[in-house]
């Protein structure tokens, strides 16, 4: 598998079919004795933004401390979860519960819902 | 029987996107100044964009991924990052005039001055995107765009030279203004290889939930759809050659446009001229805030559709919220939407490597395509682009600013 | 590099600044003069609303003062300026009254100054073509 063409910038895609984000990055444990590997799917965050330059992480860490969900690491997946690569990349998980969709959340319930006829995001 | 219906009404959403201010604009002056030798241009792009909508079509028929999406996951977002600003820019930049060109139809009809039509303008479009669904704008402004047959029957009324037509057909350098001629030819090349229909045709396959059995259907789409679009162009281009350059009158200005129907359809020439611009650019407009919407939400993997409620996707509705009431403020601060149209033009035609040179890695990548990869006539046609593009690239700027 | 580029800007951006001939000036007024009577027929054929015609005429005859202060800079000698200039203050007057007679409402008045506007352009076509031959 070529990591870089095959699952950074993948869409992500959770076990419900919901769209949950992009790969930005990835997480790589390596061991002094052991082989390189993965250990974690990184979306969002400054890891982004870092691979544009250095300066749009720092003021995109400024603009998140100043507004919206306060989270400011990227959400990191276990590869473990990952259970296909293809076009996109498939997850073994609900993409609520891991906090990628925080951001979607967040812009809904305090800006969009608002809004005359904006809807709800929690209705089904 | 849907497939039949799509192609109708496929087709006739070329109308809406292709005949936009940006396009009657450049044609009128072209007409104006120049007669027929500036249909070559329109032509030609119209060839190309062809064959560039049929493989956006076909790219998101066969992999269900759009352009946006593609290009971020084969090029990464450091290239993507640099692609969104550039298109960003320039498609706001168009969109200020498309909310112009409606400002200015109300305007010429009412004689209430655009800037005060720039709000309620901004309002509706944006109403219409929140509420409505994307069958609702697509067919309902293309259907509305109909009326743009109108230059159709006035340039055939007013009994062009046909053989002089047949020959604007092919490059032909005028003796004087060169950097005028060079001006225009760049400008309705922009107005006609647009990127951001690429990008909402893409869009609007997906959101249509086209797959493999489409592929025909979209190359008839392509083909017939973009050919009228190009040939209502044309239609305008001839009418203003044949009121406009006996007369000397050069079209500097939206109102001077206006009259370009009135010998040929007295009575209702100028309410049809209004009418046609009022709803083109509505269409227009609505495509383009989709377009912009699209490449932010596609590009960072966010939920998307134009048939979700806001708060469902709820990034994808604050930024075609953001860029739309960003876009009533040049008008609502007076700011000449025909002016903004030619930098627009121009630019697009400096920015239009970024979108075509990718594209034509995509179109041959085998994991998006398989066996329906580009063949050999598709890729000479996308390499002709790009070679263009370059040369666009390069003169687009200097021949704004000195024949502009 | 850097230079060369700059010496590049430095002199488009000159060829942008040059100011318009003189006979682009007059095919300007020709163009301006042409559209007062374009919008005129229009408008006595009841085709063209009110405030529209009134506005294009004002856009004519405000163009027509702009480019008549700056003409006068760049006329190639041998051409008449006095006469000209009396050729294009009786156009720019004469469009000026059509404004005023649109929002009046004054067809019969209108059809005069407007056949009075053709005698000008006849004028100052004259001009037109004497200043682009000299201009060459």
């Amino acid at each position: 598998m070529d990591l870089v063409r095959d699952v950074l910038d993948k869409k992500l895609i959770d076990r419900e079919d919901c769209q949950m984000g992009r790969v930005s990055g990835l997480l790589m444990h390596v061991g002094e004795n052991s082989q390189p590997r993965i250990t974690h799917v990184l979306i969002g965050g400054d890891t982004l933004w870092m691979r544009v330059h250095p300066a749009f992480a720092r003021l995109s860490s400024k603009l998140r401390r100043a507004w919206g969900p306060k989270r400011n690491e990227a959400v990191k997946i276990p590869w473990s979860r990952v259970v296909t690569v293809g076009k996109d990349v498939k997850l073994d998980v609900e993409a609520k519960e891991t906090g990628a969709l925080d951001w979607e959340i967040w812009v809904a319930r305090n800006i969009i819902e608002r809004i005359p006829g904006g809807g709800s995001e929690e209705e089904e | 029987m849907k497939k039949i219906l799509q192609l109708t009404l496929g087709i006739i959403t070329s109308v809406g996107g292709f005949l936009e201010i940006g396009s009657v604009t450049t044609s009128v002056q072209a007409g104006a100044q120049f007669g027929y030798k500036l249909l070559w241009p329109i032509f030609f792009g119209t060839i190309c964009l062809i064959f560039l909508i049929e493989m956006s079509g076909r790219l998101a028929a066969v992999s269900r991924h759009t352009i946006v999406d593609a290009m971020r996951e084969r090029f990464g977002f450091p290239f993507f990052f640099v692609v969104l600003v550039g298109i960003a820019i320039v498609a706001f930049m168009v969109l200020v005039a498309e909310l112009g060109g409606i400002g200015f139809a109300l305007q010429i009809l009412t004689g209430i001055g655009f800037p005060w039509w720039a709000l309620p303008v901004s309002f509706i479009v944006w109403l219409l995107m929140w509420k409505g669904s994307f069958s609702l704008i697509e067919n309902g402004a293309s259907l509305l765009g109909l009326i743009t047959i109108s230059f159709v029957v006035a340039a055939i009324k007013l009994h062009p030279d046909w053989s002089g037509v047949a020959s604007g057909l092919l490059p032909t350098m005028p003796q004087s203004d060169k950097a005028r001629y060079g001006f225009l030819t760049v400008s309705i090349l922009g107005a006609t290889i647009s990127p951001y229909l690429m990008y909402f045709y893409s869009s609007g396959a997906i959101e249509e939930k086209w797959d493999r059995s489409y592929i025909v259907m979209n190359r008839i789409i392509a083909g017939f759809g973009m050919f009228f679009g190009g040939f209502l162009a044309m239609a305008v281009l001839i009418a203003a050659a044949l009121v406009f350059q006996p007369k000397g009158i050069q079209v500097d200005t939206f109102p001077q446009a206006a009259l370009v129907m009135v010998t040929a359809l007295p009575k209702w020439g100028f309410y049809l001229f209004a009418l046609s611009m009022l709803f083109a650019c509505f269409g227009a407009a609505l495509e383009f805030s989709l377009a912009i919407a699209y490449f932010f939400a596609q590009g960072f993997g966010w939920n998307w559709s134009e048939d979700l409620e806001p708060s469902k996707d709820s990034r994808f509705a604050f930024v075609y919220t953001v860029i739309i009431l960003l876009a009533a403020i040049p008008l609502m601060l007076g700011v000449d939407p025909v002016k903004v149209t030619m930098i627009s033009m121009a630019l697009t035609s400096a920015t239009l490597p970024l979108a075509i040179v990718p594209f034509l890695f995509l179109m041959n990548d085998p994991i998006y395509l398989g066996k329906y990869r580009n063949g050999w006539l598709s890729n000479s046609i996308v390499s002709i682009v790009i070679v263009i593009s370059f040369v666009l690239a390069l003169i687009s700027i200097p021949l704004q600013l000195i024949g502009g | 590099m850097a230079a060369k580029l700059l010496a590049v800007v430095l002199l488009v951006s000159a060829l942008a600044c040059k100011p318009p001939s003189a006979s682009e000036q007059m095919d300007s007024i020709i163009s301006w003069i042409g559209t007062a009577g374009m919008v005129g027929e229009a408008w006595l054929r009841h085709t063209t609303p009110d405030k529209y015609t009134a506005h294009t005429l004002e856009l004519a005859h405000n163009s027509l003062i702009d480019i008549n202060s700056g003409l006068f800079k760049s006329l190639p000698a041998g051409i008449d300026s006095a006469a000209l200039d009396s050729a294009l203050t009786r156009s720019s007057a004469h469009i000026g009254l059509m404004q005023t007679l649109v929002e009046q409402k004054a067809s019969p008045d209108f059809r005069t100054m407007l056949d009075s506007l053709y005698s000008d352009e006849k004028v100052v076509k004259q001009f037109a073509d004497s200043v682009e031959a000299k201009d060459k």
